[in-house]
């Protein structure tokens, strides 16, 4: 087919896929705001940003962005020189191809009055910037292997990405390489650049078989010195002026030994053809790939990053943020350096839900916010690890592309309760950080009584016993020192919940001394029941009160632990 | 002296000062604080849901400072009490310390319960010594109201925190002392800031901060000072959120010790950051400062008693 047949073809994917990735910025969102926005309003708001920016001196932050994070990425410098190291590698290898090489019609031409791509430096860097890319995809693949253990998730689109690149770059040696040993190639540079007669011809052949890695059919054995001398003289007066020596293209010179022996099988210009072939339909099909992959952060991570620099991670008009959130988290490269940094990430492994490392919960929210996540149970995992977070704010300082990850995950733990699904985890001291920033008060509350709603489904109250209670044989709670009680209430009576209240056995359920009691009785669902485990502060007055070392709060985070487990396998079932 | 620097997570994000100010007091005294990127959250905020996850990321901070061969300094209450449950536990239970040992081997990390789990004021009173901070005041509090909250989980339970006596703690008190401030005697100053419950029921939760408040301002303070982290920030966050009744009434201003130990000896008010206590208004800095003067020893000054 047509090279340029397919370049348009791979063009218009390409270009289609870009606008699809673009109009996803300003036509979905993580949260529904109050007010609802438009995606023309955000368009339009978008715009007005973009110039209002341009046009003051914000402008000036932009090319720092520019420089600082988009040429040097700064943002990954400053947390591991080895991610630094292979990104810049491939990076700067790959856009120097790019500009040098792929587009050397376009660029070199126009700027370089000599340029020949047979001449150093051009050859030699070419090979350069071709080995800096796979160094960089060799770093980036030992990073991936060896921060396994780290809790680094690798998915096969991320090996697709580097397997694509490294074809590229390959294939691109290999085909230099069969061009070197090719015969045919040699053929017709003779034809088209010089004169020869025949001593001059067989003397220029000789050399560079012996110099430049011609496999020539004619000149199977060692040729005499003077004969291969006499023919770097002919080389010197007719070729190298627009070829340097081939072994400047080292890569591709070494790379020739293993092209011979196929070139030696289908023939020199079918090899050469085939691997042509091959190194088009590699770059092409990347082109048409990159918008549609984790590829298409080399447009949406400098925008992030450019956001970033300007508007830092303070909270905006929700017209702005629900597309910053969108922009963010199409710039996700699935890095997975806020997982290894994340301070939950031993909630990990003993929960063992994925969504609760942030770079999980990114690649699921881009489907959450495209309205493809409806499955209750995957929503029901997602809420909890959007829930099961410190708050601690590492993922949003680490982020390499400059994505405001905490408030994104604040957006879409809301968003998710607000489906009603109850979340126990709200129960845990995650709720601390979030009751301290007091973002979305009133749908905290409502997914608070969600979970009320279902406490009270699970456990009989008090009130609703009928007596009398007999004693029953204890369940195992884990901790046997309520057996001790001897039933001074000195608990209760130190109880700063217990005081803050008129009527405590009304607001509290039961008391502390009354939850030994029942544990006593071996009513261990009533104790789980009461609201006084909840409202519980922990500060362990009464554990240390206790005259026969009764270990009330511990017990009540016992009770705890089993009413949520109770709940939990309640729901599943 | 080095040690890990344990802030957890709350400190480094929403009480910066926090940790500026104890790294400035420990460099007065050549002890270096060192910190660990791949510590991760102690635990706490889990307890509520399950006991075990509650200890494995303990488990895995003491693991990491064990292979630095570093004893770990913590300044949050809650951390320090949750690390120091993990070793109660794992000491007491083997099979669980080798079950939560395989968690860790996947990324080569082994728990053997060498590490120390030091709190601060632990480190300021007993390693440093009050007589060696009193070597390097050059100033010293006089008359300065100021109530202290101890926390719970620093002092509770005894058996587990191992810190101080949980009834009538000295430790901060002596501290206190060496900077000149008598700790005002208040209801509430071992009792609950209400942090536990933010969150899950806010208005307990307000009520009980709500108590300490008006206790302390009852007692006569001008100042507070939380030693817990959770603590500062019902204080110094929370508190700001409290429904106003009190009619134009000022904020309880907050201070940590750390800033009023730093003060005294002699470092700058930008560097202990104590202008990034929110509740802190320019005219009570201004107060602190006047209540400032030379650290006369207290022998000297009875000695001018008897010649009076």
């Amino acid at each position: 087919m047509n090279i340029n047949i397919l370049l348009g073809l791979a063009g218009i994917i390409c270009f289609i896929g870009l606008f699809l990735r673009l109009s996803i910025w300003f036509s979905q969102e993580l949260h529904r705001p109050a007010i609802p926005v438009t995606a023309s309003q955000r368009v339009l708001n978008s715009i007005q940003s973009l110039f209002t920016t341009l046009f003051s001196s914000r402008i000036i932050l932009v090319i720092k962005s520019l420089f600082v994070d988009l040429l040097f990425q700064k943002r990954i410098f400053d947390k591991s020189y080895l991610r630094w190291t292979a990104h810049t590698l491939i990076f700067f290898g790959f856009i120097m191809l790019l500009l040098m090489h792929a587009l050397d019609s376009m660029v070199m031409d126009r700027f370089f009055s000599d340029y020949e791509s047979t001449l150093n430096p051009y050859l030699f860097l070419r090979n350069l910037f071709g080995i800096m890319v796979l160094a960089g995809l060799a770093l980036a693949v030992f990073r991936r292997i060896s921060l396994k253990p780290q809790r680094l998730k690798t998915y096969p689109s991320d090996w697709a990405a580097l397997i694509f690149i490294a074809v590229i770059i390959f294939s691109g040696m290999i085909l230099e390489g069969a061009r070197i040993s090719s015969y045919t190639i040699y053929q017709n540079m003779v034809e088209e650049y010089g004169s020869f007669d025949e001593m001059e011809a067989n003397a220029l052949e000789a050399f560079w078989v012996q110099e430049n890695g011609l496999n020539s059919p004619n000149l199977t054995k060692p040729q005499p010195d003077e004969r291969v001398a006499f023919g770097m003289e002919v080389n010197g007066d007719s070729c190298i002026e627009c070829h340097a020596p081939n072994s400047s293209a080292f890569a591709s010179f070494a790379v020739k030994n293993v092209t011979r022996s196929i070139s030696a099988a289908i023939g020199d210009s079918q090899a050469v053809s085939m691997f042509w072939y091959l190194h088009i339909l590699a770059c092409l099909s990347f082109l048409a790939w990159l918008p549609f992959s984790k590829m298409f952060h080399i447009v949406a991570a400098p925008v992030s990053l450019i956001i970033k620099g300007i508007v830092g991670d303070k909270t905006e008009q929700p017209a702005t943020l629900l597309t910053h959130q969108m922009i963010g988290l199409s710039a996700c490269t699935h890095c997975g350096s806020c997982s290894i940094e994340c301070s939950s990430n031993m909630f990990f492994e003993s929960f063992q839900n994925d969504f609760i490392l942030p770079s999980e919960k990114v690649q699921s929210l881009k489907d959450y916010a495209a309205g493809k996540i409806t499955d209750r149970k995957e929503l029901k995992q997602l809420q909890q690890g959007l829930y099961v977070c410190t708050s601690c704010d590492r993922c949003t300082d680490v982020c390499p592309s400059g994505i405001n990850l905490k408030e994104i995950f604040v957006s879409a733990r809301y968003s998710l309760l607000n489906e009603g699904i109850p979340e126990v985890s709200m129960l845990s001291h995650f709720s601390f950080p979030l009751a301290l920033a007091q973002n979305f008060v009133g749908d905290h509350i409502k997914a608070l009584k969600t979970v009320t709603k279902l406490f009270q489904k699970s456990f009989k109250q008090l009130s609703e016993l009928s007596f009398p209670m007999t004693l029953t044989k204890s369940d195992d709670i884990g901790n046997n020192s309520y057996k001790s009680c001897f039933s001074c209430q000195r608990c209760t009576n130190i109880c700063p919940v217990v005081r803050s209240f008129d009527n405590p056995g009304e607001a509290l359920g039961l008391l502390p001394h009354q939850i030994i009691f029942s544990l006593g009785l071996g009513n261990t669902d009533l104790a789980m029941g009461s609201k006084m485990i909840w409202s519980c502060s922990t500060c362990y007055l009464c554990q240390e009160h206790c005259p026969n070392d009764v270990e009330l709060c511990d017990i009540f985070y016992s009770l705890k632990n089993s009413a949520l487990n109770k709940i939990e396998t309640g729901v599943s079932s | 002296m080095k040690y890990a620097f344990f802030q957890g997570c709350n400190i480094p994000i929403r009480i910066e000062q926090y940790a500026s100010a104890t790294r400035a007091i420990f460099n007065k005294f050549d002890v270096a604080l060192q910190i660990i990127p791949e510590f991760n959250c102690c635990g706490y905020p889990v307890r509520n849901v399950d006991e075990k996850a509650y200890i494995l990321p303990s488990v895995r901070n003491m693991a990491i400072a064990e292979r630095a061969e570093l004893d770990i300094l913590v300044i949050c209450n809650c951390c320090f009490a949750s690390l120091q449950k993990a070793r109660k536990v794992l000491s007491d239970n083997s099979q669980l310390r080798e079950e939560l040992n395989a968690i860790l081997a996947k990324e080569g990390l082994q728990y053997r319960g060498k590490t120390k789990v030091k709190h601060y004021l632990t480190v300021l009173h007993e390693d440093i010594g009050t007589d060696r901070i009193k070597s390097k005041l050059v100033n010293k509090f006089k008359d300065l109201r100021l109530a202290v909250i101890h926390g719970c989980h620093i002092l509770r339970p005894r058996e587990i925190t191992q810190f101080d006596d949980s009834f009538v703690p000295a430790i901060t008190e002596n501290l206190m002392k060496t900077a000149g401030i008598n700790n005002l005697d208040w209801q509430g100053k071992l009792e609950c800031c209400g942090a536990a419950l933010a969150g899950i029921n806010d208005e307990l939760s307000h009520s009980l901060l709500k108590d300490k408040i008006t206790g302390a301002l009852g007692a006569g303070a001008e100042f507070i000072s939380p030693i817990c982290s959770y603590c500062h920030l019902q204080f110094d966050t929370a508190q700001k959120n409290l429904p106003q009744d009190r009619e134009n009434k000022k904020l309880l201003p907050v201070l940590l010790y750390p800033q009023l130990l730093g003060l005294c000896l002699g470092i700058d008010e930008k560097t202990l950051g104590i202008a990034q206590n929110s509740t802190i208004e320019p005219e009570d800095i201004e107060r602190l400062k006047s209540l400032l003067g030379p650290p006369v020893e207290e022998k000297k000054r009875r000695r001018k008693k008897a010649t009076a």
